[in-house]
């Protein structure tokens, strides 16, 4: 789905004709074991599911499969809000503000009363706030870090301001209904996520717009100068993202119940670390929705696997992060080899 | 082979070097010695190992196999800085000045970074003044401010800035990797005077290049590379340009023809009238459908200026721009290629494609809404697009290569086929063959004659007179914003239009 090569079809020869139609079924090894070469994050989460089913005979059950689930959707989305924002080079530190936010304002405005309308509600909180960090980012030139770093501790401030740091409780009665349903034994908000997975996967792989994503974010000048209209394209993208994280917050809001001030407190940090784990370059221009989804994976199954094991909340902060930095390090050893290769040419 | 009287003194000697990185020998078996007070050239097709030969002679890298002795050091060069020991001191294509830092610290910048105190160099500022405008004389930098940041020097100037290192840096062996690349024919002749002093000083200079006019200007010896392996060494005095491209390519380079004249009742396509912007002042001129128009002037003359104002990567201050009789706008190059305009950039790497992208994704980058639907990209019909285009213009390692990895030739196709894919109506070159090596700028100039053919009107832009005379039907020469001449390939000689850039002298 996502990881398929757009020019694919065609071998890597000079001079080759315009490829057969044929060439689509044959089954092409040499390409998935290209593929699989470059499936670190995948084999890392592989391998904490083994670790996790060896060490603790609670992981692999269902109840545990589906909190496991629900934990990681939420964070998930916030993630695919990162992603994008991260191809394109830039940062969002302010999508677990967003998430607080869009979650309080959802349970909160016109009492809670439809979740349709809290719905609305949280989308066109993060779209609005998207869409000032976007201006602020491509229109303004500003350093999209300091955007969102302003925007993050705004953000959180109204969410204070707002609940007066009580919780919110929304009046209908429904409001936890999609968190908590399930759809074929499988949680609904995991199925939410993966749709919204594809969707973005699709966005970024097979439309115009992804490619002058992909464009923009690898390199600005070579898009301008080919007519891309980079600095809408960026806006949209924080557009988008605001959009994701807004939802993620209805979401959060709709699992727990009620619209938590401290809600999404530290998501953004997790969204990158995940973004990043999953082989995204923070430099923008490369990485695939499949790589975000299994970042978001191996933080989720080390999340619970420490609650599991009953490691002290403390202790568990701290693996977290040193999960960031040791992911951090396998993406700096995965581009040295591959920069080492393009210097024969 | 030939070599020097036996009297002069060995500065280095390379024996039976060889490089390899995993999947490609990149140097196989070159054995080299260069003398004290020898300029010797190293010579080879893009590929040909030059690159990797010097970066082995600057211990940048190690060799596979083989050992390079570097005459009065005995120990084994393990990186940069006992390259530096050592006395080798490399020149960069691209010249490595610190930004941020004034002409003066660059200049003396090895001082500055082994100062025994913090500001040990800096006190003696006053002093250094003085003796960093002598330095930067010497390399033909008479009016730049040891003060002045390094990041307010044009290209041209940062080179020269570069090798004034060389006049303050003790060294035994000085490596000018493709250093000219940038340089103007302005600033070539303070190369050629610089590589003098450092021959009679009994300095072993190595340059790397594959431009035989510079080449023969410079070189006592040339060392001929071809894949990797050592074809041969001459003697300049004893052989000739053509000769040597022979060795390098291994057949003989046939004459490139003339374009075919322009008909004289064929339509004009794009007209500039007063153009006025940056350093380009009151630029007028017409080209005609078929017609290859070069634009031939020092770097600073204004002709990036023309051509970059014309395209919407730049503003215009006044002047009217039109394309087959519609006067346009363009505030941005997209809409510069919507009326038919497309400009090729003179730096191709931040410019020219984009560095994540397969030679697919930068083909169609320009075009991509052609193979959309709803902003939904049709693949089949795209991948069989770039198909037809990867054999159209022959373009190496097929579509799914990152264009990054190729030839700077290769890239240019990519390029090249990126912007006719917008159907342009007039097609703006910047330094086409910027770059791009011998072999390879045949195949340019074959597919900017191809343009013409099929009735584009193309402007070149070049700082090769050779280049222009051989790729152009008429040629204008800028001098400080302004044309000073136009001059027709049939009539006129690289003289004429190197003396009119300078002095403005019309023929």
């Amino acid at each position: 789905m996502t990881q398929t090569n757009p020019t694919s079809t065609v071998t890597a020869t000079a001079s080759t004709p315009a490829p057969a139609p044929a060439d689509r079924s044959g089954f092409d090894w040499r390409r998935v074991g290209a593929w699989a070469t470059e499936q670190y994050p995948l084999y890392i989460l592989i391998l904490l599911l083994i670790i996790a089913g060896i060490s603790t005979s609670a992981f692999f059950t269902p109840q545990n499969l589906t909190n496991l689930i629900l934990q990681a959707s939420v964070i998930g989305i916030v993630t695919l809000a990162q992603f994008l924002v991260v191809l394109t080079g830039g940062i969002d530190i302010s999508v677990g503000s967003v998430v607080g936010l869009a979650g309080v304002l959802a349970a909160g405005l016109f009492s809670g009363a439809s979740v349709p309308v809290a719905i609305l509600v949280a989308v066109l909180t993060g779209a609005v706030i998207g869409a000032v960090n976007g201006w602020l980012v491509a229109f303004r030139g500003l350093e999209a870090f300091i955007v969102t770093l302003g925007m993050l501790a705004l953000a959180r401030g109204l969410v204070y301001a707002y609940t007066e740091g009580v919780p919110v409780t929304p009046q209908a009665e429904d409001f936890r209904a999609i968190a908590s349903s399930t759809l074929a034994g499988f949680p609904v908000i995991g199925i939410l996520w993966l749709v919204l997975a594809v969707a973005v996967a699709f966005l970024v792989r097979r439309t115009v717009f992804g490619r002058r994503v992909y464009a923009s974010g690898s390199n600005k000048e070579a898009a301008l100068a080919a007519g891309v209209p980079v600095r809408s394209t960026l806006f949209l993208v924080y557009v988008i993202a605001g959009v994701l994280a807004g939802f993620a917050g209805f979401l959060l809001a709709s699992r727990v119940g009620v619209g938590t001030p401290t809600a999404g407190n530290g998501y953004e940090l997790n969204a990158i670390a995940a973004v990043v784990i999953g082989g995204t370059s923070l430099v923008g221009g490369k990485g695939r929705v499949f790589g975000a989804v299994i970042g978001t994976l191996i933080f989720a199954v080390i999340s619970n696997l420490l609650v599991l094991l009953n490691v002290s909340t403390y202790l568990q902060d701290a693996f977290r992060g040193a999960l960031i930095l040791v992911a951090v390090l396998l993406t700096t050893v995965h581009f040295a080899k591959k920069k080492k290769a393009r210097q024969l040419t | 082979m030939s070599d020097p009287s036996p009297t002069q003194r060995i500065a280095f000697t390379a024996v039976d070097v060889s490089k390899s990185y995993p999947g490609v020998t990149a140097l196989d078996g070159v054995s080299l010695t260069g003398y004290a007070g020898e300029v010797l050239a190293i010579c080879g097709a893009n590929g040909a190992g030059k690159s990797t030969l010097a970066r082995l002679l600057a211990g940048q890298e190690q060799p596979t196999s083989g050992t390079i002795d570097i005459a009065g050091w005995d120990k084994p060069i393990n990186g940069p800085a006992d390259a530096q020991d050592a006395g080798i001191l490399l020149m960069h294509q691209e010249p490595m000045i610190i930004d941020d830092f004034t002409v003066a610290e660059n200049v003396w910048i090895k001082e500055v970074s082994s100062a025994g105190s913090v500001r040990g160099w800096k006190t003696a500022r006053r002093h250094r003044a003085a003796a960093t405008r002598e330095v930067l004389a010497k390399v033909g930098l008479h009016g730049v401010s040891p003060d002045e940041p390094a990041r307010n020097l044009g290209p041209g100037l940062r080179q020269m800035l570069a090798l004034s290192r060389t006049q303050v840096n003790d060294h035994t062996v000085l490596l000018l990797d493709e250093t000219t690349a940038s340089t103007t024919e302005e600033h070539f002749k303070d190369v050629l005077e610089l590589v003098d002093r450092e021959r009679a000083a009994g300095v072993s200079v190595i340059f790397v290049s594959h431009r035989m006019p510079e080449v023969f200007s410079l070189a006592d010896r040339i060392a001929v590379l071809r894949n990797g392996r050592l074809v041969d060494i001459v003697k300049t005095s004893e052989t000739t340009p053509s000769d040597v491209m022979t060795l390098m390519i291994g057949k003989a380079v046939s004459a490139f023809e003339a374009p075919p004249p322009v008909p004289v009742d064929s339509r004009p396509v794009l007209e500039v009238s007063g153009l006025t912007s940056g350093s380009a002042t009151d630029i007028s001129f017409t080209v005609k459908e078929g017609e290859v128009l070069g634009i031939y002037g020092l770097v600073g003359s204004g002709r990036s200026s023309i051509i970059r104002s014309i395209s919407g990567n730049q503003t215009r201050e006044s002047g009217v721009v039109t394309v087959n009789g519609d006067a346009i706008h363009p505030k941005n190059p997209g809409e510069a290629a919507a009326t038919g305009i497309a400009y090729l950039t003179e730096d191709r790497r931040k410019e020219g494609f984009v560095k994540d992208f397969t030679n697919g994704e930068n083909m169609t980058l320009a075009t991509i809404t052609r193979f959309a639907r709803l902003g939904v990209i049709n693949r089949r019909k795209e991948n069989k697009r770039i198909g037809e285009l990867i054999s159209e213009y022959q373009v190496k390692g097929g579509p799914s290569t990152f264009t990054r990895t190729l030839s700077g030739g290769n890239q240019q196709k990519v390029v090249i086929a990126k912007w006719l894919e917008a159907r342009p109506d007039a097609v703006l070159l910047d330094e086409p063959t910027k770059g791009i090596d011998v072999g390879a700028r045949m195949n340019i100039y074959q597919i900017i004659h191809r343009l013409a053919d099929d009735g584009k009107a193309v402007v070149v832009v070049t700082s090769e007179a050779e280049e222009a005379l051989m790729l152009c039907n008429r040629i204008l020469v800028l001098k400080e914003g302004r044309f000073v001449g136009e001059f027709t390939p049939a009539t006129s000689t690289t003289d004429d239009l190197i003396r009119a850039s300078l002095a403005g002298v019309t023929a």
